[in-house]
């Protein structure tokens, strides 16, 4: 309790510090995976994508980053059991932090496809179940996160499988793909709209004044979800039947006005990113504040003060300006098999599942979700080619990444305890 | 930066270099048509050359099969089937090889082609060079084809350009048969293993032709799925 008030600037000060770090790692390397696929595709410049991303990194951070940032905050920990000992919930998040920041550290270097959410998870179930107690941990919540992480790609995997069958069945396999694509992308446009939308508002935007019940969430919802089809029907109408050249890629009329669509499921993914992401960074910070400003109250009940998932946002585009302009670059060359019709499919179906899985307040690989979707397109054979071995590895790292991250944590839950007593 | 999982799941497509590769086959058949035709005006110093020229086509055309057979390890999930590619850069892989054969076989036994028949030995010739391009540009169409899922109206332009193929083949057939009752005609004025060589080169860009039909009929094999 002493540690609180006498460090409490301090720890908090550094908390910050951390927070930013993570959430700039974030916008550095994550945003690359979810923003890559439409810079490959063609269908955003490189600039496009960078401003698409600060928009949509940021909104979706903090209008819609709250309940996934309060699971990592209190939802796999048991604040209640930490009440006589505050100081080690601050010494557990910031040790979290510093073990999840570290290993992606390594593994940047060593070129392994970690992921963010599993390195935050571990490490805060690894101080807590080691550092702390094993009952101290809500096994039931791990669990259900951790299902989550199998379930989210499947999830993903089979929508994408559907929205490309549905795009075969609409447009490409018809005597006129192309006016069909006018008609029926419209119509997508709208599914991206409402289904953002509709978890937005279901869940609440309170913290910005804005309190909804589900009727009125729905009607706006459609409204949002018609006005955007109408703002896409109109980028449609320029789009005209020809053949176009843009490096690589050759674009037939209608991956153009898949192009068109693109744009709308890349803002969706950049805003689904940022909403589950973000918690990442500033989930351990909002504990940190929530104990040191009440003086070493773990006050489960207490709100996060707003600025938590704005330092959050501002992180991730400080960190896609710096950075992840180069990584969106170097990922968006590397990915141009994938054309407007299958990587709109991959990403909304990516979003969608990111999305809910933030409404709902579970932390998620984007990336890995990301992966399911573009296997689900590959598997209703509109990829060419798929590497199921990557996948292998893909889980692999994962399965790696949760001790590893537990091991670091602990260590460095250890050696502040040490510092500070 | 940390290796991101789209970019590793999301392979090559192995028509690319298949497509490079049957552009190269109609390279070599078509410079197999420069070296009849300077063997047919007894102009050595441009058949080496030409020969050459056919060599290095060959080689070019091993390491696009290479190539394509990298892109096929069992981690690979493909949209076709993996034997159907197989058999198509088995298939278009021959023709390269058959130009070299050829050449290598007329060079080696400097055979002259007798000039009674050299306007329909060239004319043979042209047409397995013009079925060769017909089949180098059904499986060009495979983009297009994928593009659209196989489906709708690109479907519909492989069909025909498949009946392009097989009534370039059919008028091919005729013209072997011309040739060899050519051949047959003026057969006992020259030496026997000269004419029974003439045969076997016949044969041979008969094979050529077959080849190209063959793999068009496997490409709109794999389009049809």
């Amino acid at each position: 309790m002493e540690v609180i008030i006498l460090y409490g600037p301090y720890l908090l000060i550094s908390g910050c510090v951390f927070g930013f770090f993570m959430a700039w790692g974030i916008g550095a390397n994550d945003v690359a995976n979810a923003m890559g696929t439409s810079v490959g595709a063609k269908a955003l410049t490189l600039s496009q994508a960078i401003l698409v991303a600060c928009i949509f990194e940021f909104a979706g951070a903090y209008l819609a980053g709250g309940e996934v940032t309060s699971t990592i905050r209190k939802g796999i920990i048991d604040p209640v059991l930490l009440a006589d000992s505050p100081d080690l919930l601050v010494f557990g998040m910031m040790a979290s932090l510093l073990a999840a920041g570290t290993w992606l550290l390594i593994a940047s270097f060593n070129g392994w496809p970690v992921s963010t959410t599993h390195s935050i998870v571990g490490a805060i179930v690894g101080f807590a179940a080691v550092g702390i107690s094993i009952d101290s941990v809500s096994w039931s919540k791990v669990g259900s996160i951790v299902s989550s992480w199998v379930v989210s790609p499947l999830v993903a995997g089979t929508l994408s499988f559907l929205i490309f069958r549905s795009v075969e069945t609409l447009i490409l396999n018809t005597n006129n793909p192309f006016d069909n694509a006018k008609k029926y992308v419209p119509g997508y446009m709208f599914l991206v709209g409402f289904v953002l939308s509709m978890v937005t508002l279901v869940k609440g935007l309170k913290h910005v004044g804005l309190s909804l019940n589900f009727q009125e969430s729905l009607t706006y919802s459609l409204m949002i979800g018609v006005g955007i089809a109408f703002v896409g029907s109109l980028f449609l109408r320029r789009v005209k039947n020809i053949h176009q050249q843009k490096g690589d890629v050759v674009f037939d009329g209608v991956e153009r006005v898949f192009a068109v669509l693109m744009v709308f499921t890349a803002c969706a993914m950049a805003f689904a990113h940022g909403s589950n992401d973000v918690a990442n960074a500033v989930g351990p910070l909002a504990a940190i504040v929530s104990v040191v400003q009440s003086g070493g109250e773990i006050a489960s009940k207490s709100i996060m003060p707003w600025w938590i998932l704005l330092l959050g946002g501002v992180g991730i585009v400080a960190g896609l300006a710096t950075l992840g302009y180069k990584v969106i670059e170097t990922v968006g060359r590397n990915i141009t098999e994938l054309t407007p019709s299958r990587g709109f499919a991959a990403e909304l179906a990516a979003a969608t599942t990111v999305v809910l899985a933030s409404g709902i307040g579970l932390p998620i690989s984007t990336t890995h979700t990301l992966v399911g979707a573009v296997l689900g397109v590959g598997l209703a054979r509109g990829l060419s080619a798929i590497d199921l071995g990557v996948v292998g590895k893909i889980i692999v790292s994962w399965m790696v990444t949760l001790p590893v991250g537990a091991g670091l944590s602990i260590l460095f839950f250890f050696s502040l305890k040490g510092i500070f007593s | 930066m940390r290796s991101s999982g789209i970019t590793g799941i999301i392979k090559k497509s192995p028509f690319g270099p298949i497509q490079a590769h049957m552009k190269v086959s109609k390279e070599s058949v078509d410079e197999l048509i420069n070296f009849l035709q300077f063997a047919i005006d007894l102009n050595w110093d441009e058949v080496v050359q030409s020969r050459k020229l056919i060599s290095d086509l060959e080689n070019q055309a091993d390491t696009l099969k290479a190539e394509t057979r990298g892109l096929l390890s069992k981690s690979i999930f493909l949209a076709v089937p993996r034997e159907d590619i197989l058999d198509l850069i088995k298939l278009a892989d021959d023709i390269p090889n058959t130009v070299k054969d050829i050449s290598g076989l007329m060079i080696g036994r400097q055979m002259e082609i007798p000039s009674q028949i050299a306007p329909s030995f060239l004319l043979f010739a042209k047409e397995a060079a013009a079925i060769t391009d017909a089949a180098a540009e059904a499986v060009d169409y495979i983009d297009e084809l994928f593009q659209f899922s196989f489906g709708g109206n690109a479907a519909i332009k492989m069909q025909q350009l498949i009946e392009k193929l097989d009534s370039l083949e059919n008028k091919n057939d005729n013209s072997e048969i011309t040739l060899r009752a050519e051949l047959f005609a003026i057969e006992k004025d020259f030496p026997p293993i000269n004419i029974v060589f003439l045969y076997d080169i016949i044969n041979k860009i008969g094979e050529l032709s077959d080849r190209a039909e063959q793999v068009g009929h496997r490409i709109s094999l794999i389009a049809s799925r």
